[in-house]
């Protein structure tokens, strides 16, 4: 799945940083995963390690943050957080383009995010 | 397992701002740039497995090759059953096989778009892996995502996949002619479609008795 083909992007892109020079032991990744974003972070997290084993990053964790769906409407002017649909099925609450407040069609303006934020490294 | 513990003192953060998606985003964009420049509407049709999406490609190159240049991309794990049968309608096809990827994406389009001969054509069909989840991430540069759901798959199919319809811009709610005996309702999946997104066109459709097939050919001639 393609966690996997993340986690390999973020394994290539911290390796390069870790390599330096100088070389550099990496601590913490530190992952933004916007809601609308279709990324599972548990899975993520666990391909990371799983990836990382044998590596210059081994030991090192992958820390997701969050980030909430923002969407705009163009129709009313509504700007905050999207209307959501919590009982389309049992457990997840889905985030939709439906304006919460005057039901019109509304556009994502954050909550995509797939972004590595901050590194956190040792230099020995 | 090794759990690196550091000195308080030697931390250091460096602040970021890489998107992880960005190198499919930048080939998709080049993409389609490339496409606008020829004046191609390059459509990414996704659907699961037996939603219909090569007959309603199909059918829909019957109905416009003789109008326009049509050519078909055929993302397929392992065989090229789909693409020979739209080969045999004498437009170019590019047979994309991923084997084990879950999506297509921009990077193979890319490549595919450098097989044929880009100057006869107005329209180019994708139809992406039949899977439901991945490709939502991985835009390949074309002007719009039809995404083909059926009436076989049972009533659930959009509460099950929200991210696949959020980015759609048409719904094709495919082999309306079984709903009866499905007991599923058009109407209910189409009211779903419209609480997650209002403004997405939804069109029922049959492949088999050709209901619907000319708004489907006229909604993607107006993308």
């Amino acid at each position: 799945m393609h966690e996997l083909s993340i986690a390999s992007s973020i394994v290539e892109s911290v390796l390069t940083f870790a390599e330096g020079p100088p070389p550099r032991k990496i601590v913490k990744v530190l992952l933004q995963i916007g809601e609308l974003t279709c990324v599972e972070p548990e899975q993520l997290a666990f391909c990371y390690t799983a990836i990382t084993r044998e590596t210059a990053l081994e030991g090192s964790t992958l820390e997701i943050e969050p980030v909430k769906a923002e969407v705009v409407c163009r129709h009313c002017g509504y700007e905050g957080r999207p209307r959501y649909w919590d009982d389309a099925l049992a457990d997840t609450c889905i985030a939709t383009l439906q304006c919460p407040r005057c039901d019109k069609a509304t556009e994502a303006v954050g909550g995509h995010e797939c972004t590595i934020r901050t590194i956190r490294y040792v230099e020995p | 397992m090794i759990q690196i513990e550091a000195n308080p003192e030697e931390i250091y953060d460096i602040e970021l701002e890489h998107s992880l998606l960005e190198a499919n985003q930048k080939l998709a964009k080049e993409n389609r740039g490339l496409l606008d420049r020829h004046g191609i509407t390059a459509i990414d049709f996704m659907g699961a497995i037996g939603s219909g999406k090569t007959t309603l490609i199909t059918r829909l190159v019957e109905k416009l090759k003789d109008r326009m240049g049509v050519a078909v991309f055929n993302g397929d794990a392992t065989t090229s059953n789909d693409a020979d049968t739209i080969a045999g309608y004498g437009v170019p096809v590019v047979q994309i096989a991923t084997i084990n990827g879950c999506h297509l994406d921009a990077n193979v389009v890319g490549k595919a778009c450098s097989k044929i001969d880009l100057k006869k054509l107005r329209l180019i069909f994708i139809e992406n892996i039949g899977n439901l989840i991945c490709p939502a991430e991985f835009p390949l540069g074309s002007k719009a995502r039809v995404v083909v759901i059926s009436v076989t798959e049972g009533p659930y199919m959009v509460r099950k996949h929200p991210h696949m319809f959020l980015g759609a811009q048409l719904v094709v709610i495919n082999k309306i002619e079984l709903a009866e005996i499905m007991g599923v309702s058009v109407e209910e999946l189409a009211r779903d479609v419209h609480r997650l997104k209002p403004d997405l066109k939804v069109i029922p459709t049959s492949c088999k008795t050709g209901a619907g097939l000319d708004d489907v050919a006229e909604a993607i001639l107006a993308v």
